[in-house]
C-alpha cells in the first residue's frame, strides 16, 4: 500500500492546472477527491509521475439552477449533492443515488467530476447523468466543448477527454413538469457497490403517457450503460404492468454483466429485471403525483 | 515505540488502552538503523521458476518451514511450506523473494527489479480438482495429505430412513483488525523479535528450527496484538526471512503485511466439506451415522491442515447419543494458501455437518428439530464410537430450548433455527506461568498471550482471589519467552481454562512459600519479601461443555438475509468476568453472521483469488448485526477456578442455527456457507 513516488501540484486557478497537464502531457494525472485515484496509485495498480490535484481550483464546487439547467461544478462532493435542498427537492433521483455511494467519509471527498470521469462501469453517477440526459462541459487549453452523458464513458476506466482536458460542469437540463424518476441500487452490504443498479428518469404527456423516457445501468457491462431501447420503447406507451415488465425485458437485454463474487452473470440479470420493474413503477408514480 | 524494558507500563496488557487509542503495536515500533522488508509473491497458483534475479530468495536460504502451532503432527514432515518458493510456486501470494530498503516506498519500488520467470502449470484448485488431477508436489503419488478414520466401520443397518448429503463451509480468511507484524532486531549474538501473535512460543520453537539457531539465542516478545482469531498462532515464512535479514545484514528489519497480503498469504480457516449419511427409525432415533471429511489444505501443511481431517471426524456426532458412527477423513493438497485455523478451527465444520443433517431428518419425519434432537441425547454422560466425551446432554438442552424461547418463537414466525454443540476446547496440553513479588508489586507473564480478550482482568481476579492482593498491584505482561521458559498459545477457547488453572496453580506455590518463611500466609508479607515462581501446569482432560444457539431471521427483497434476533446459551463454567464473556459471545456471534451471510475467499479457474480486497472478502457491518441476546449458564468444572471454554462456542453454534433459520423461512435445503442472495434467488 506503498505508491511510488510523483510529483504532487496544486494549483488553485483553472489555467494553472490546464498549464500543468499540457507540460506533462501523459505523465500527469488529475485528482479531485482521490478516493479512486488514491487506492490505484496505492496498490500500484497505476502510477503517473505528476499528480495534479485540482481539488483546490476556485469556483467549481457549486450548485446553481437557471430556466434551463441545474448546472454543478465538477468539484462538487457527492455529500454536498447528498446534502442539496434544490437537488433533494426537485432532483430526487440525483439525491437518491447520491447518498447510497460508499461510505460517509468517500462522499465528503469525492467529487461529482472524479465520479463520472474515474469511468468504472460500478459508479452510481453516470447512470445517473444518462437517465437525466445530462450535457457535460470540458475545458482544455483550446477551449469548451460539450460531451452528452451517455457518451462520456467509452470502455471500463475509459472516458473521451483527451489529454489536457478536463471535465468541468456537469449540466442537467430543468425537468418539465410531470417528471419524476428515482435510483434503485441493490448492494450486497453497506458502503458497497452495487449488484446492479439502475436509474429512470420519466416525463409524462398530460394524459400519462411517456413523453421522454431515460434509463441508465450501473455495474451490469464493462461501462455505464444507456438503455436506449427500452427509453424508446417507454416512449409514446402509458404505464401498465405488462408494459413495465416488458421494458424491463429490453433493459436486461441490454445489459451485459459479467460473473464475479456479487453473483454469477444470471443472477444480476434477475436483480436488473427485478429493479427496472421498480424503479420504472416509482418513476411513474412520483410524475403522476402533481 | 523504542525498546521497552520489563517495568515499562507499556508492556503491560491493557485492554482499555485499544479503546484510548494508545496500544503500542509492532508497527509503532522504530530502531535505529531499522530497514524495512518487502515481499514478492507469485503471481501464479502453481508455476515453475525457470529463473530468477535479484533479492534474497532461496538461493540465500535454504531453510523450510517449520511445523508448529496448534495440531502440529509427526506426519508433517512432508510438503512443509518452504521459506522461499524452491523450484516450484504453489499457490498465488507465495513468498518468492524479500527485498529491504530503509524505507517501506523504496523497499516496495525494489520489488519491480526483481526478474522471475515463470513457467505457468496447470493449478489444482478445488476439492475436486484435487481428487482427479495429478499430485501438486512431485514424490507423490497423489493429492492426499493426509488419510484417517474415526470410530469403528459398520454394517450399514437396515433403517427405514436413510439421508445423505454433502454440505460445506467456504474458506475465510481470519481478517484481524491488525494484520501479522514483526520486527526482529540482532545484537551481540541475540536475535530479538517483537511480534503481533497469540504465542510467543510457537514463534520461537519455529525460528530456532527453521534458521537452526540455539534456544538461548532467540527471544520473542509480544507487542500489542489487534487481532488473531487462529490467525497469528504459528510460525509464517516472513518470521524467517525477517529473522535471517537482521542476521545477514547486522540491522533490525521491520515488516508489516498489507491487507492484499493478508487475504493472499496468512492461513485461512474453514474450506471443509462433509459427506454424511444418517440412518434412523421412523420415530427419529438415529442408529448411526457415516461420514467423509474433506479438508482443502491448500499448498503445504500448515500443522493445522493435517490435524484437522481427524478433529472434525471426531466431533462428527456433536452432542448427541449415536451409538455407530466411523467417518473417514482426508486433507488435500490444492495450490491455494495452506488452510490453518480459524476460530473453531474444526468445530463449526464438524457441528454444521452433524447440525445441518438433524435439521434435514426432521424435515424428512415432519418432526420439529428440537424434538428430534432430545430424541437423540443422553441423560447421562456419554462417550461416542469416536472417543469425544460428552456429558448428559438432554437436561441442558432442555433449559436451552426453555431459555431461548424456541417454541414461542418457532409458533411466531417460519425463519426460526435452533443449534445445539459441544465445544471440545484445545485443553492440552495445559499452560505456563510465571508470578514475579517484588517490591510490593506481582508482576505476572503467560506462556499463551491476549491478542484482545483481556487475559489481565481474570489474572487479576484470581490472583486476588487466591492471594488476597488488590487487583491495582497485579500486573499481567505481554507474552516473552525471556520471562517463561515455555508456553503454549491463546487458541482453541482453552485461556480461561489453562492459564487460568497455571495462574491458581503458581499462587498456591508461592503461598506455600509464604507459610513456609513466615509461618502462615498475609499479603502484607507476601508483598514485604521477594518470590519468582514459573510453572508449567500440565493439564490433559479433556473439559467439554454445551452451547446452544438461536436465531430468526427475515429475507429481504433480492435474497437479502436481515438478522433479527441472534441468541445464545452457553454453559461457561464459572464466568470470571461477566461482560468479558458477554463481549467474547456479541464477538463471536458477529463472526459467526458473518460466515453465514458475507464471508469467503474465492478463487477462478486459475487459482487466482478474486476476494481481494477486505470488502469483497465480506466481513459483517454493524447494519448487519442484531441485537444479541446473551444467556451464561454457570455449572463450574473441575477445576479450581471453575472454567470452561468459551471463544469459539459462537462461531460453532451461530453459523448452524442461522443457516437453519434462513432455510426454514426460504424453503431452499441450504448446504453451504456464506448463503448468498444468489442462492436465495434461484
Ligand atoms: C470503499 C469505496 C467504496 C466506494 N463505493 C462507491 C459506490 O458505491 N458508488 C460510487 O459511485 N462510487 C463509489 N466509490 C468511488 C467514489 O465515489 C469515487 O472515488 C469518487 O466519487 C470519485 O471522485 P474523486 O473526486 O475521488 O476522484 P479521483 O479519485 O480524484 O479521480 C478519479 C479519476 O477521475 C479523474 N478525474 C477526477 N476529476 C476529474 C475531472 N474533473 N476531470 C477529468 N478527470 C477527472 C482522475 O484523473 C482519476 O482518473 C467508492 C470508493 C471507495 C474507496
Amino acid at each position: 500500500m506503498h505508491p511510488s513516488s510523483f510529483e504532487y501540484f496544486a494549483p488553485t486557478k483553472m489555467e494553472e492546472a490546464l498549464e500543468l497537464l499540457s507540460k506533462y502531457g501523459e505523465d500527469a494525472k488529475i485528482m479531485s477527491g482521490g478516493q479512486s485515484l488514491i487506492p490505484l496509485l496505492k496498490l500500484r495498480i497505476a502510477s503517473f509521475p505528476y499528480v495534479i490535484d485540482i481539488s483546490g481550483v476556485q469556483g467549481l464546487n457549486r450548485i446553481t439552477e437557471n430556466k434551463e439547467f441545474l448546472e454543478i461544478g465538477a468539484l462538487t462532493t457527492i455529500s454536498s449533492i447528498a446534502d442539496s435542498e434544490l437537488i433533494k427537492k426537485r432532483y430526487q433521483i440525483l439525491h437518491e443515488a447520491a447518498g447510497q455511494i460508499a461510505d460517509p467519509l468517500i462522499r465528503n471527498r469525492g467529487t461529482i467530476g472524479g465520479n463520472i470521469s474515474h469511468g468504472d462501469p460500478s459508479n452510481d453517477i453516470p447512470a445517473v447523468a444518462i437517465a437525466l440526459k445530462a450535457n457535460l462541459e470540458v475545458i482544455g487549453k483550446e477551449g469548451k466543448r460539450i460531451v452528452e452523458a451517455h457518451s462520456f464513458v467509452t470502455d471500463s476506466f475509459t472516458n473521451v477527454l483527451k489529454v489536457g482536458e478536463i471535465l468541468n460542469k456537469i449540466r442537467i437540463p430543468v425537468a418539465p413538469d410531470n417528471s419524476g424518476g428515482c435510483y434503485i441500487k441493490q448492494k450486497k452490504s453497506a458502503g458497497d457497490f452495487s449488484v446492479a443498479a439502475i436509474a429512470v428518469q420519466l416525463s409524462l404527456h398530460d394524459n400519462d403517457s411517456v413523453k421522454s423516457a431515460g434509463i441508465g445501468l450501473t455495474s451490469v457491462a464493462p461501462k455505464p450503460t444507456r438503455a436506449m431501447k427500452a427509453e424508446r420503447f417507454l416512449e409514446g406507451k402509458k404505464i401498465n404492468d405488462s408494459v413495465v415488465r416488458e421494458a424491463a425485458k429490453i433493459v436486461v437485454s441490454e445489459s451485459d454483466p459479467s460473473t464475479d463474487f456479487y453473483g454469477s452473470s444470471e443472477f444480476k440479470r434477475k436483480v436488473l429485471g427485478k429493479i427496472a420493474e421498480e424503479a420504472i413503477n416509482l418513476s411513474f408514480e412520483r410524475a403522476t403525483v402533481r | 515505540m523504542s525498546e521497552l524494558k520489563w517495568g515499562d507500563r507499556e508492556l503491560a496488557y491493557d485492554s482499555s488502552a485499544f479503546v484510548r487509542g494508545s496500544g503500542h503495536y509492532v508497527d509503532d515500533i522504530k530502531l535505529p538503523g531499522m530497514i524495512h522488508m518487502s515481499v514478492l509473491r507469485s503471481p501464479y497458483a502453481r508455476a515453475r521458476i525457470l529463473s530468477l534475479k535479484g533479492g534474497m530468495s532461496s538461493k540465500d536460504l535454504g531453510a523450510r518451514m517449520a511445523s508448529v502451532g496448534e495440531g502440529a503432527s509427526p506426519e508433517a514432515g512432508l510438503s512443509i511450506e518452504p521459506v522461499f518458493a524452491t523450484g516450484f510456486v504453489n499457490y498465488v501470494g507465495e513468498p518468492v523473494a524479500a527485498v529491504f530498503a530503509d524505507d517501506r516506498y523504496k523497499s516496495t519500488d525494489l520489488l519491480e527489479s526483481i526478474e522471475v520467470d515463470y513457467e505457468p502449470l496447470e493449478p489444482v484448485v478445488t476439492i475436486d480438482d484435487a481428487l482427479k488431477l495429478g499430485p501438486i508436489h512431485s514424490g507423490r503419488k497423489d493429492n492426499i495429505m493426509v488419510e484417517t478414520s474415526k470410530g469403528t466401520d459398520f454394517q450399514d443397518p437396515e433403517s427405514p430412513i436413510v439421508i445423505e448429503d454433502t454440505l460445506e463451509n467456504d474458506r475465510i480468511s481470519a481478517n484481524p483488525i491488525e494484520p501479522r507484524g514483526i520486527v526482529t532486531s540482532y545484537t551481540d549474538g541475540m536475535l530479538n523479535v517483537w511480534i503481533s501473535t497469540q504465542a510467543v512460543h510457537s514463534v520461537k520453537e519455529g525460528l530456532v528450527e527453521s534458521l537452526g539457531i540455539s534456544p538461548e539465542s532467540v527471544r520473542v516478545m509480544q507487542t500489542d496484538t489487534g487481532g488473531g482469531f487462529g490467525s497469528k498462532g504459528g510460525l509464517y515464512p516472513e518470521y524467517v526471512m525477517a529473522s535471517y535479514a537482521s542476521m545477514k545484514f547486522g540491522k533490525p528489519v521491520k515488516w508489516i503485511e498489507t491487507r492484499r497480503e493478508h487475504l493472499a498469504s496468512t492461513n485461512p480457516g474453514r474450506g471443509v466439506r462433509g459427506k454424511v449419511k444418517i440412518f434412523a427409525e421412523r420415530n427419529g432415533r438415529i442408529n448411526g451415522l457415516k461420514g467423509e471429511v474433506t479438508i482443502d489444505a491448500g499448498a503445504y501443511d500448515s500443522g493445522i491442515a493435517s490435524f484437522s481431517p481427524g478433529f472434525v471426524a471426531m466431533q462428527m456426532t456433536g452432542p448427541y447419543s449415536i451409538e455407530k458412527a466411523f467417518v473417514v477423513a482426508r486433507a488435500l493438497f490444492t495450490n491455494k494458501v495452506p488452510q490453518g485455523p480459524y476460530r473453531g478451527a474444526g468445530r463449526p465444520e464438524a457441528s454444521f455437518f452433524i447440525e445441518r443433517m438433524m435439521d434435514m431428518l426432521a424435515d424428512e419425519l415432519a418432526m420439529d428439530p428440537a424434538d428430534l434432537r432430545l430424541l437423540n441425547m443422553s441423560d447421562k454422560p456419554f462417550v461416542s464410537p469416536m472417543g469425544l466425551k460428552i456429558d448428559a446432554a438432554r437436561p441442558f438442552f432442555e433449559g436451552a430450548v426453555r431459555e431461548l424461547e424456541y417454541r414461542r418463537e418457532s409458533k411466531m414466525s417460519r425463519g426460526v433455527g435452533l443449534s445445539f454443540f459441544v465445544l471440545v476446547p484445545a485443553v492440552y496440553p495445559g499452560e505456563s506461568a510465571r508470578i514475579i513479588v517484588k517490591d510490593g508489586k506481582v508482576s505476572v507473564w503467560l506462556g499463551g498471550n491476549s491478542h484482545g480478550q483481556g487475559h489481565e482482568i481474570f489474572v487479576k481476579k484470581l490472583i486476588n482471589e487466591e492471594l488476597q492482593v488488590p487487583e491495582e498491584l497485579v500486573t499481567l505482561y505481554r507474552g516473552d519467552t525471556g520471562m517463561t521458559k515455555t508456553g503454549v498459545g491463546t487458541w482453541g477457547s482453552r485461556s480461561a481454562i489453562v492459564a487460568g488453572a497455571a495462574i491458581v496453580a503458581v499462587c498456591k506455590k508461592i503461598k506455600q512459600e509464604v507459610e513456609k518463611e513466615f509461618g502462615s500466609y498475609s499479603v502484607r508479607s507476601l508483598l514485604s519479601s521477594g518470590y519468582d515462581e514459573f510453572i508449567n501446569n500440565e493439564l490433559k482432560m479433556p473439559l467439554n461443555s454445551f452451547g446452544a444457539n438461536l436465531a430468526t431471521v427475515e429475507i429481504e427483497k433480492m435474497g437479502r438475509v436481515r438478522v433479527k434476533k441472534c441468541a445464545a446459551y452457553y454453559d461457561v463454567g464459572r464466568a470470571l468476568n461477566r461482560d468479558m464473556v458477554i463481549g467474547q459471545i456479541q464477538g463471536g456471534m458477529a463472526q459467526g453472521i458473518g460466515q453465514t451471510l458475507h464471508e469467503g475467499l474465492f478463487y477462478n479457474k486459475e487459482g487466482q483469488l478474486i476476494t481481494s480486497s477486505i470488502s469483497d472478502a465480506g466481513v459483517p457491518l454493524a447494519e448487519d448485526l442484531p441485537n444479541f441476546i446473551v444467556n451464561i449458564v454457570e455449572n463450574r468444572s473441575f477445576l479450581p477456578h471453575g472454567a470452561k471454554g468459551l471463544g469459539e462456542a459462537p462461531t460453532v453454534g451461530v453459523p448452524t442455527a442461522l443457516t437453519r433459520a434462513i432455510e426454514s423461512v426460504s424453503g431452499k435445503r441450504l448446504r453451504r456457507t456464506p448463503v448468498t442472495p444468489e442462492e436465495l434467488m434461484k
